[in-house]
């Protein structure tokens, strides 16, 4: 009577993990999801001009972390012209995203000097490896969503060669050396006494 | 001692309790009542476009081909040389791969990358086109990688860069929201290798979901 018991109860137990394993998501699986609206660059860049891009929402839709790298890629043809894959980079450090987590991906452009002016259309692609490296056939997984802006004919200012900084100290430097021409012109002279005690003053070196 | 004569008793007590406490936590919660209003429930259209791909990986196996007279004889699971031929499915009814999109309506892609070398060396290129060797099959260090599904008889051979999954769609690649596909993988090997030092190989195969082409 107590081994059928037992066999029974092994049986259910058994019967749960199996039920568990066969369960949906169970399986290990590696997804990337990305916003469907486009990055889109809200003022006309200039040619030569550095500008920051609106952050791309980058999501991890399978059950396992992911390294996360973003690169331009024309995928459609259509009208336009294509962003030359150098101009756009991610500024911060590398992403990496637990099973369900999201983060904003910020984007950097560069538009180069002699960048053609028009209007500029290409996907931005967000890859999802998943971390670990055996040999086989290893799955990827991309999504892509449009970036968008127009390059003016206009150069952008040059930036400034010497940083304000600079410009408050040699001003300073300016001023001392003015300060000592004129000392020297009219013989300014500086000197420090020392009050004794006693009310008579002593000079430098007494 | 009622606990060691009847152990098996508390064993079903306790299977039985985490049966109850599984079937009542996934029990949607009841609607709360409310005489003075009503809920109704508005639909969005996703903000989101994914691909999902299970399983993350996977082997090729039935591989074929090689040159026994050269000792280098395609095994099950290994690539011989020349021009070996390796599987992940079948293309008479296995495909292992399951791909998924979300998201409103676009597009799916694929691509390959190089075949990367476990113990470092020269890496065996991509040559879906202009591949070296004799009738076009791979020459030295480069290999092809095809992908195939229920929907098309024909396998497509993969570039390195993202290119239509014409598995998902018989006009194009177009994919709509919960969409699934499943597909599996063929490989042929190169002609001959110039990396003597390594016998384990990687290969990535990576699914994109994109936008609707442009209007």
């Amino acid at each position: 009577m107590r081994g059928r018991w037992l066999s029974l109860s092994l049986a259910v137990a058994a019967g749960l993990v199996a039920l568990a394993a066969c369960a949906p998501g169970a399986a290990a699986s590696v997804g990337v999801g990305v916003q469907v609206g486009p990055v889109r660059l809200g003022t006309v860049a200039d040619r030569g001009g550095n500008y920051s891009l609106p952050p791309v929402y980058v999501v991890n839709t399978g059950t396992q972390a992911e390294a996360i790298s973003v690169h331009v890629e024309r995928l459609s043809p259509g009208p336009g012209l294509a962003v030359p894959p150098s101009w756009v980079s991610v500024s911060g450090s590398a992403v990496q995203l637990a099973p369900g987590a999201s983060a904003k991906v910020p984007l950097k452009l560069a538009v180069p000097g002699q960048a053609r002016p028009g209007g500029y259309r290409s996907d931005i692609v967000v890859t999802g490896s998943p971390a670990g490296a055996a040999p086989g056939a290893h799955i990827g997984v991309a999504a892509a969503t449009k970036l968008e802006f127009s390059v003016s004919s206009r150069l952008a200012p040059a930036p400034a060669l010497i940083p304000p900084w600079l410009w408050w100290i040699l001003a300073g430097l300016v001023v001392v050396a003015a300060l000592l021409l004129a000392a020297r012109r009219f013989n300014l002279r500086i000197t420090v006494e020392r009050k004794t005690p006693g009310g008579s003053a002593a000079g430098p070196g007494q | 001692m009622w606990v060691q004569r009847n152990w098996w008793i508390l064993l079903v007590a306790v299977i039985a309790l985490i049966l109850v406490v599984l079937l009542f936590t996934n029990r949607p919660a009841p609607a709360a009542s409310n005489g003075a209003s009503v809920a109704i429930s508005l639909k969005t259209v996703p903000n989101i476009r994914s691909v999902t791909v299970s399983p993350d990986k996977t082997t090729f196996s039935n591989c074929t081909g090689g040159n026994p007279d050269l000792d280098t004889k395609s095994t099950s699971t290994e690539l011989g040389y020349p021009n070996g031929h390796c599987w992940a499915g079948d293309p008479s009814g296995s495909f292992p791969i399951k791909i998924k999109y979300t998201g409103p309506p676009g597009q799916v892609f694929v691509s390959s990358s190089n075949a990367v070398p476990s113990a470092g060396g020269s890496q065996w290129s991509l040559c879906s086109t202009g591949c070296s060797g004799s009738q076009n099959l791979p020459g030295t260090d480069q290999y092809t990688v095809k992908n195939f599904g229920a929907n098309r008889n024909t396998s497509t051979g993969l570039a390195g860069s993202l290119t239509c999954d014409h598995e998902f769609g018989s006009q194009g690649c177009s994919a709509k929201s919960g969409q699934t596909q499943n597909e599996g993988v063929e490989l042929i090997g190169p002609e001959t290798t110039a990396n003597t030092s390594s016998t384990s190989w990687t290969v990535t195969i990576t699914w994109a979901a994109a936008p609707p082409p442009s209007s």
